[in-house]
């Protein structure tokens, strides 16, 4: 058996379905059509009725999960890409995000982000929201980089009582593939170290953690060993598992692909700093996209979010001070 | 005639490959622009790969059933010279075979066929190369040596008790020559392979006190004394003062016509002594111990010999009092015992001035009132004090007084 | 209406007095009649009543405890938002009372989400859910939005809207461009009614007619009720830009006094009657407020300050 993201996800969601009549999926040309990137190819003959085409209409389709929630149910929403949920910000950090601190009701909902750049896809089809969603309090915000964890941190994201907003990276959906889906995997919550090593840590998620073992890997070349650490889940963040990482190497570099302002690598390096810093031998450093809107032309957007190249540019510098 | 290539187009939004269903085009075929040429499909429908302009078909390299990422050559279109040009694509050298993005990520990232890219391996090449986001990291101005310390650094020299000065054997290899924590661990392993022995507390004392007083500006003077009168009095003197004694005799005087000269300088005050506290080296077992005379400038030379012979039997046994441990205002040594004629004594951490007497040798001195040389006996006096508080002019002044007072040691 | 009135003058009082009340004071005054015929007609444990800031009366009609209010304004840990979301705020979301969030519009889609649960789930049976709105609250995405959805969906949602002429301070020319926002339901594709919003017995007989039109199964009806707000925004606001004319107008009448009047005439009740009732209705409201005085109020040592519904995922506090 060989399974891609994309499909991990979607039979992530066939297995919450099936297991789980509390379960619907909620979301723009996901019924018969299988949706924009066909993560729920089939599911609507396979659940009749669970899995709905919603009017394009962020806000109400987030509103409409909330209440369901409310109810018993256990939503999924499927936004078509990340950029849009902008539209339903407002119903994702001021109403699900403090439904249960206000009310004490839990509000278990998904709502599932294709976020990420690819080729071509410009400022409007690639971005990455865990920074923004991150900041609110109330909120789970999940960054698989594996096809594993695609699928089980999808599964453990329903079986949650908090929202989660699941950023699923398109870029990862056709390119990453596994022979097969192990039974369990790490809690949420839990960081994974992708690739163990001595000479510097550099603490990633989703797309950027292949970029790092790219940058690694050229880097083994010249005799330095980078440790990569998956975060796997942006918040709650593994303080823990990330001080141990610089504990080993007193060298930090953090990567993420959304904008440079703030944001989950400024959050890390913050943590590090203020937790861990008898454990720096170097000033941490972060690589994060420029600070401009996502460019569409591929060369510009190659140099646009962090590559395998500017890791290891950044790394050569971290390894040299 | 040139070929160019037929590439995977970008076929909606976030696509980023296609597979080959069907070949609706045998290899030297002509066509027309927009004929179509394979049926490809995506994750979202059925579509065609068109040809780019007219031209007859080549040979197609890409096969059924099988995945290329947008952007990949699929095969080749045989086209005049002028079209070749006029659509702006680099033409074919020798057929590159395609690349099947199964099993493989690292070619995700597909060129698209509107920007009238040749094919994937080229768009590497031609790629500016990747200027890295942020800037550069921030060296510490100036930044040479042991200087810098990282706070991983200052850690791990607090866990084993080092200090700055014990990393000066290591050659850094960081930014500006500074000491890694690599460097670091690295000195320690060689360490291993020398024979060491453990310090006695005595000696880490000595090595704390000087190091602290190290991060001075410290300068030394000195100026030649007449002994004569001295050792004419020691001779006739019962119980005999030690020649130190004379000297801190001597040096408690001086200090009492100006304090501030032992003063301390703490931020932008001078921290004037409180008492004429004098002490003086005495060589013990691996180390050095500094007994003090309270109030020296109040009691005559004669009533310190019992007090003085005893603080250097004390500390000899190392069983001085504590009252005779508290540091004076400023030391006096004689390292003229040793034979040495001229030294640069370090002061005390806590004090600004260290005097220092050399053994006293014959030497001739021009006489004014006989016109010849005549012998007397001459050490050199020297003095060590914190630059910062005192300059060589005051340094003179203060030993020049030494000197004189040494002359009369009656009055001492 | 009445307990609501009396209710809400007292708390307006206390507002005025000062340092009682936590927050401000919004009042329903003018708009019990729209609110209470609404609240009235739907029943606690089968319906979802999303009321908003002006509902007190309706709110009361559904069955929510008078205690709740006097606990949120009064700033008691024992109401159901412990100190953690304030008076207007309030509600029960798991007993069919969403607690509002104030952006306004944002309650339709929650309502319709409970609906739709329900129907998934089989046990919708013949339950409505109203949202109230105001004529401002008209003008958002978010109502747009979450009534289009209910109407695709077909869900048996009630959108009351209490057209006062004044958002905050913005009259009606300046919010929306349409004659009448009644207009609007046909464009929705949902049923829509006209009433005045200050005769009770209209407002009885319209929500009635639409409740039962969502029960039988005919999708989102939307009721817009005519009125005037008989006061400001807020108890800090004196609403003088409410001109005079209309102050003093058969528009500006109080709906409260016209209910009285009509049940007196129609021999309903006695004057008698109607003063034991505001006397037992004081007597409530001094009860309530007696009571949250005794009750602690939320204490910052022993808050658990946590976000998240599970622990095990919540940062440390350090």
């Amino acid at each position: 058996m060989s399974l891609t993201y994309l499909e991990a996800i979607r039979e992530a969601q066939y297995e919450a379905l099936r297991r789980d009549p509390r379960v619907f999926i909620y979301g723009q040309d996901i019924g018969e059509f299988g949706g924009a990137f066909k993560a729920t190819k089939r599911l609507s003959a396979e659940f009749p009725g669970r899995v709905l085409d919603s009017p394009i209409s962020e806000d109400a389709m987030v509103g409409m999960a909330i209440g369901a929630a409310v109810e018993g149910s256990r939503p999924i929403v499927e936004m078509q890409f990340a950029d849009f949920s902008s539209v339903g910000f407002n119903q994702i950090v001021n109403q699900a995000a403090t439904l249960y601190w206000r009310t004490n009701v839990p509000c278990p909902i998904v709502i599932r982000l294709p976020s990420g750049g690819t080729p071509g896809s410009g400022p409007f089809h690639s971005q990455s929201m865990e920074s923004i969603y991150a900041h609110y309090p109330g909120l789970v915000i999940l960054t698989p980089a594996t096809v594993e964890d695609a699928y089980h941190l999808l599964l453990d994201a329903v079986e949650l009582e908090d929202p989660v907003i699941f950023c699923e990276h398109k870029f990862l959906y056709y390119h990453l593939k596994a022979d097969a889906l192990p039974t369990s995997t790490l809690p949420i919550g839990k960081a994974r170290i992708a690739r163990p090593g001595r000479h510097a840590t550099v603490v990633a998620y989703s797309a950027m953690v292949h970029e790092s073992i790219r940058a690694a890997e050229e880097l083994q070349q010249d005799g330095y060993q980078i440790e990569v650490v998956d975060m796997r889940s942006v918040k709650p963040i593994d303080t823990g598992t990330i001080l141990a990482s610089v504990a080993r190497t007193g060298r930090l570099l953090c990567v993420g692909e959304s904008f440079p302002w703030g944001g989950v690598t400024a959050e890390v390096i913050s943590r590090v700093v203020a937790d861990g810093f008898h454990l720096l031998d170097a000033p941490p450093q972060r690589l994060n996209s420029k600070d401009t809107p996502i460019p569409y032309h591929p060369n510009l957007w190659r140099a646009h979010r962090p590559t395998a190249a500017s890791i290891v540019a950044e790394l050569r510098k971290l390894l040299k001070f | 005639m040139p070929a160019i290539p037929i590439l995977m187009p970008q076929l909606g939004e976030s696509i980023a490959e296609a597979t080959i269903v069907r070949v609706l085009i045998e290899p030297g075929q002509d066509v027309d622009e927009g004929q179509e040429i394979f049926e490809v499909e995506t994750n979202k429908a059925v579509m065609t790969v068109t040809a780019p302009c007219k031209g007859k078909v080549g040979e197609l390299t890409a096969q059924v059933n099988v995945s290329y990422p947008v952007g990949s050559n699929l095969g080749a279109l045989e086209v005049s010279s002028q079209m070749a040009k006029d659509m702006g694509v680099d033409p074919i050298k020798s057929a590159p075979k395609p690349q099947s993005s199964s099993n493989h990520h690292e070619d995700g990232e597909p060129a698209n066929l509107h920007f009238k890219i040749s094919d994937a391996d080229t768009i590497q090449e031609r790629l500016p190369t990747v200027e890295p986001v942020v800037g550069g990291l921030p060296v510490p101005a100036g930044a040479t040596g042991a200087h810098y310390i990282s706070p991983r650094m200052r850690a791990r020299m607090n866990e084993l008790g080092l200090n700055a000065s014990d990393l000066s054997a290591v050659a850094g290899t960081g930014a500006g020559g500074r000491v890694t924590v690599e460097d670091f661990e690295q000195f320690l392993r060689n360490l291993d392979a020398h024979r060491m022995t453990n310090a006695s507390p005595m000696r880490i004392a000595v090595a704390d006190s000087m190091r602290r007083s190290w991060s001075r500006p410290l300068a030394t003077v000195g100026s030649p004394v007449v002994l004569d009168p001295l050792l004419a009095h020691r001779k006739k003197a019962n119980p005999k003062p030690g020649p130190a004694l004379y000297v801190i005799r001597a040096l408690a005087l001086a200090l009492s016509e100006d304090t501030a000269v032992a003063g301390r300088l703490v931020g932008n005050r001078i921290v004037h002594p409180r008492a004429i506290d004098i002490g003086f080296a005495v060589e013990v077992a691996d180390g050095v111990l500094v007994p003090t005379l309270r109030e020296v400038e109040k009691k005559p030379l004669a009533t310190l010999v019992e007090v003085y012979n005893k603080l250097v039997e004390q500390a000899r046994s190392r069983r001085l009092p504590n009252e005779a441990s508290r540091p004076g205002i400023a030391t006096v040594t004689n390292f003229g015992t040793f034979g040495i004629v001229w030294a640069t004594p370090i002061p005390l951490p806590e004090q600004n001035l260290v005097l220092g007497l050399g053994a006293g040798r014959k030497a001739p001195v021009w006489s004014e009132e006989v016109k010849t040389f005549i012998p007397v006996t001459e050490a050199e006096l020297t003095l060590s004090f914190d630059h910062r508080i005192l300059d060589g002019g005051g340094a003179g002044r203060l030993l020049a007084r030494v000197a004189q007072l040494l002359q009369t040691p009656e009055k001492l | 209406m009445t307990a609501a009135r009396v209710l809400e003058e007292k708390l307006a009082s206390l507002y005025r007095a000062g340092g009682r009340i936590v927050g401000g004071v919004y009042l329903g005054k003018g708009q019990e009649a729209f609110s209470v015929a609404l609240g009235l007609q739907l029943s606690k444990g089968r319906d979802i009543f999303a009321g908003l800031i002006r509902d007190q009366a309706g709110k009361l009609a559904f069955g929510e405890p008078m205690l709740d209010a006097t606990r949120t304004y009064l700033g008691s840990a024992l109401g159901p938002m412990r100190g953690r979301d304030g008076n207007i705020h309030r509600g029960r979301p798991k007993e069919g009372l969403p607690a509002m969030i104030s952006h306004l519009g944002s309650m339709v889609s929650v309502v319709a989400g409970m609906l739709m649960s329900r129907r998934l789930q089989g046990r919708l049976g013949d339950a409505v859910g109203a949202s109230a709105i105001g004529d401002g609250g008209t003008s958002t995405g978010a109502f747009h939005e979450g009534l289009n959805l209910a109407a695709v969906e077909k869900l048996p949602l009630i959108i009351a809207v209490a057209n006062n002429q004044y958002a905050y301070s913005t009259p009606n020319n300046r919010q929306f461009a349409c004659a009448n926002l009644v207009d609007r339901a046909k464009g929705y594709g949902v049923e829509g009614y006209e009433v005045d919003g200050k005769d009770l017995l209209a407002c009885l007989q319209v929500f009635q007619h639409a409740i039962s039109r969502a029960r039988a199964g005919h999708g989102p009806q939307m009721v817009v009720g005519s009125l005037l707000r008989l006061g400001g925004h807020g108890e800090h606001d004196d609403a003088s830009y409410i001109p005079d004319t209309i102050k003093h107008s058969e528009h500006g009448r109080d709906c409260l006094q016209l209910a009285e009047e009509c049940a007196l005439e129609r021999g309903w009740a006695t004057v008698t009657e109607l003063a034991a009732l505001r006397e037992s209705s004081q007597k409530e409201v001094d009860r309530a407020l007696a009571q949250t005085s005794r009750e602690p109020s939320p204490d910052p040592y022993k808050e658990s300050w946590r976000a998240l519904a599970t622990s095990a995922l919540v940062d440390e506090e350090k």
